[in-house]
């Protein structure tokens, strides 16, 4: 069976003339390269982590047999992936936006809703999209006092929906 | 440039309307608005408001520092969708 990848950053360009490629993370964690031992590529590849460094908005990444800038150059625009091991360790009550989508999403009353589709991100609340054939998306704010349970195990949500002004 | 301090902040007179309601009756209902121009007051913070993103009401709940900004700085009109399976994280608020 094929490992389960997580996406962490894309090769965007080479960085100089020995090897090194530019990164943008695409993790809410970047300071988590520091740590970055081996990556994986959708293809089955994998490289080991020589250097990293921070410059700008950018990670730059050396990997091991990678020594020119045409060797980097085949690694443009890949996506550089890690398993779920080595994904970074989230504190309580935090959630992978991977493990959210796809919950199904229940009332505290036991009425089915949807399953989450999609997370907006507002800059204030999360907002969880629920969505179930023929029926209108529902727009769930990631609030304590609206979702009473997360069980992934179960792959259940409860939700207390708040009342709107009429 | 920025608006009179003279005029004050601009609010949509229905949405403080219904603020200062549900203030009164010590309340907490969404209220949808379409109203992306209105400034956050201090006596909105523990609601949550439904912003209209030009497609759907987005609820956001309004907390103490996002006093001073506009509603529609809080429902985004574009959504870009990343890359699946990446490593982001959400918590409750």
């Amino acid at each position: 069976m094929q490992r389960e990848l997580f996406t962490i950053g894309k090769i965007v360009a080479p960085h100089g003339v020995r090897g090194d490629v530019r990164v943008v993370p695409l993790s809410d964690f970047p300071e988590r390269f520091q740590a970055l031992k081996k990556v994986y590529f959708d293809d089955g590849l994998m490289l080991d982590v020589e250097g990293v460094k921070f410059h700008k908005q950018f990670v730059l990444l050396k990997f091991r047999g990678y020594d020119s800038m045409n060797d980097a150059e085949k690694l443009r625009n890949r996506l550089i992936k890690v398993p779920r091991e080595d994904l970074v360790k989230l504190p309580e009550g935090h959630y992978f936006h991977f493990d959210i989508i796809g919950l199904e999403v229940y009332t505290t009353a036991g009425e089915f809703l949807g399953k989450v589709t999609d997370i907006l991100v507002t800059g204030s609340n999360d907002v969880y999209v629920a969505e179930k054939d023929g029926a209108k998306p529902v727009l769930i704010p990631a609030l304590k006092k609206v979702v009473k349970t997360i069980d992934l195990a179960a792959g259940r949500m409860t939700v207390e929906l708040l009342e709107e002004w009429e | 440039m920025s608006r009179s301090i003279k005029k004050g902040p601009y609010v949509h007179e229905s949405l403080l309307k219904k603020i200062k309601a549900m203030n009164a009756k010590n309340e907490k209902k969404v209220i949808k608005t379409w109203s992306r121009a209105s400034t956050i007051l201090p006596n909105f913070v523990g609601h949550t408001i439904a912003v209209h993103d030009g497609r759907k009401h987005v609820p956001v709940y309004i907390t103490e520092d996002m006093v001073g900004h506009k509603l529609g700085e809080f429902a985004p009109t574009r959504t870009f969708k990343g890359h699946s399976g990446s490593e982001k994280s959400t918590s409750l608020k």
